[in-house]
């Protein structure tokens, strides 16, 4: 029983870290907690799900449409809302960025309907280890997490483009003294994380039924997981993400299973009280 | 005035490495920081500016930076004009500044800041593997650990790496904004020698400093600026510490 759950909660970890890093790098760049990335999962679910059931297309190359379409999303939103108000401060921005959730969320119910709906998938026998049930979505969710995880990493730490968007981060008038254009990089950061919400969402799509308010149930989860790694750490992220992972599948131990998101609210308290930098962060966080 | 402005002849423009006229900046709406500053550099020389808090020394060097625009006036480097340029492109045109805090990136490492200073340069000439031996000889503590986040470096050590970022462009004109400050007497010391290599490998260096004795050690010329004008321009060797009182303090002897 722990043994299955931990394994669970390893995958709903996996699934979280993506959204979590795309918050963490939108934090890092632009300086605000975007309020969208749940509704980004939504609009990349639906995405995957024109590609996959409409168009008929195999699974991947919806992912690649789903990525496509979160990275237009992404930068749409920045040059129609988040540019604009750049100037006004992180808490305008992030109130924007709930707008933003909205419009999104009901583009979505016009488009399809409040249905729940599902990909074309043929149905495989889990496979049975030790006594532990995998999931063929499991198997394919950690698989791509994993592969998109060390790509990203490798992009961040070690290609000019990742310097660039940690210096940036770190220092944006230095940076504009050492050439790297801050709106160039927000840009790339906008359809580097919109990419990997929309591919988020449709592994979100294969956990659960896609519906225009499936990017709720992850919000909190994907806020708590950045928070705990502290916000602008994409490490930090990925660790948070896969501690609340574990952590909400353990709860069933002790808790009744449809209290699971309990964990996330507890775990955001707690770090607010006691701990605002969260586990991994530097500096702290602000205004 | 304890003395009338003691000019020296300054440079024609044609050959000074920098030339400030009518330079007038602030912020936001509000009125001017700087108020109309004339400045001739003959090139390889040290010009240090000084003057009392909030007289626009910093506002000074970050205008002819590019970091705030100009409300008017031209700034020239080497007989170019710079005036319309971005701050990474009047690097790119020999114009290289350091800032007086965060002046390099803490959360990346030695090699990282060390890489950044000229990966995204566009079109300066003389950027190269020769260059950056020669810029490394100066600072040889800084190739021993390239690993080592900035951040975790001491404040002597994180101005060398931060002199070696912007020398990595091989500029001609270097504008430092207060390098002394929060820095230990001995570590001041180390750093104004540091400047004193800087402009012996053929630099020219524009430097705002807060502790007047340190930059009279290394500077050829003075000037001292107030409520963002110049009111003196002389030899470093012609200045004693004591004599600026007066002007800083605006009493009239």
């Amino acid at each position: 029983m722990a043994a299955q759950l931990l394994l669970n909660g390893l995958v709903t970890g996996l699934l979280l870290a993506l959204p979590a890093l795309a918050l963490t790098l939108i934090f890092g760049i632009l300086k605000f907690a975007n309020f969208a990335v749940g509704s980004m999962l939504t609009l990349g679910a639906y995405a995957g799900y024109v590609g996959n059931v409409v168009l008929g297309w195999p699974l991947a190359a919806a992912a690649a449409l789903a990525a496509a379409t979160g990275a237009l999303a992404c930068l749409l939103s920045d040059a129609l809302v988040f540019e604009r108000l750049r100037e006004r401060g992180s808490i305008t921005l992030l109130v924007a960025s709930m707008g933003v959730s909205l419009v999104i969320e009901n583009i979505c119910r016009f488009t399809f309907g409040n249905a729940a709906l599902s990909f074309d998938i043929a149905p495989a026998r889990p496979i049975r280890w030790q006594g532990i049930r995998i999931n063929h979505e499991q198997i394919v969710t950690a698989a791509a997490v994993v592969v998109i995880l060390i790509l990203l990493h490798i992009l961040l730490t070690a290609s000019p483009l990742g310097r660039a968007m940690r210096a940036v981060a770190d220092n944006p008038a230095l940076a504009a003294v050492r050439g790297i254009e801050r709106r160039t990089v927000a840009r790339i950061t906008w359809a580097l994380t919109g990419a990997v919400l929309g591919g988020a969402g449709v592994l979100a799509g294969l956990d659960r039924a896609i519906d225009p308010l499936m990017g709720w149930n992850y919000q909190i989860p994907i806020f708590a997981a950045a928070i705990l790694g502290g916000l602008g750490s994409p490490v930090g992220a990925v660790a948070g993400a896969l501690m609340i992972g574990v952590a909400e599948e353990m709860s069933a131990l002790i808790l009744p299973t449809n209290y699971r998101q309990v964990v996330s609210f507890a775990v955001i308290l707690v770090l607010l009280l006691f701990r605002t930098n969260g586990l991994f962060g530097a500096k702290a966080v602000r205004k | 005035m304890t003395s009338e402005p003691h000019l020296l002849p300054e440079p024609a423009p044609a050959d000074a490495a920098l030339h400030v006229t009518g330079l007038r900046s602030g912020y936001g709406r509000g009125g001017d920081i700087v108020c109309g500053i004339d400045l001739a550099q003959r090139p390889e020389s040290i010009i240090a500016v000084i003057g009392p808090n909030g007289s626009g020394k910093s506002t000074f060097v970050k205008t002819i930076a590019g970091l705030l625009p100009a409300r008017a006036g031209r700034v020239r480097v080497t007989g170019r004009d710079v005036t319309g340029l971005s701050p990474a492109n009047r690097v790119a045109a020999g114009l290289a500044y350091v800032p007086q805090e965060a002046n390099v990136f803490g959360t990346l490492t030695i090699r990282e800041n060390l890489k950044l200073a000229t990966e995204f340069l566009r079109g300066r000439a003389g950027v190269g593997p020769e260059q950056r031996a020669r810029v490394l000889a100066l600072f040889p503590e800084l190739a021993a650990r390239p690993g080592t986040l900035a951040g975790n470096l001491s404040g002597g050590q994180r101005q060398m790496l931060a002199f070696a970022c912007a020398l990595l462009a091989n500029p001609e004109v270097l504008l430092l904004d207060e390098p002394s400050a929060g820095l230990s007497p001995k570590i001041v010391s180390e750093t104004m020698e540091a400047i004193a290599r800087v402009r012996a490998a053929g630099v020219t260096v524009l430097l705002v400093e807060q502790n007047v004795s340190a930059a009279l050690r290394i500077a050829d010329e003075v000037v001292v600026l107030v409520a963002g004008a110049l009111r003196l321009r002389a030899p470093a060797g012609d200045v004693k510490p004591a004599d600026l009182a007066g002007l800083f303090f605006g009493r009239a002897a």
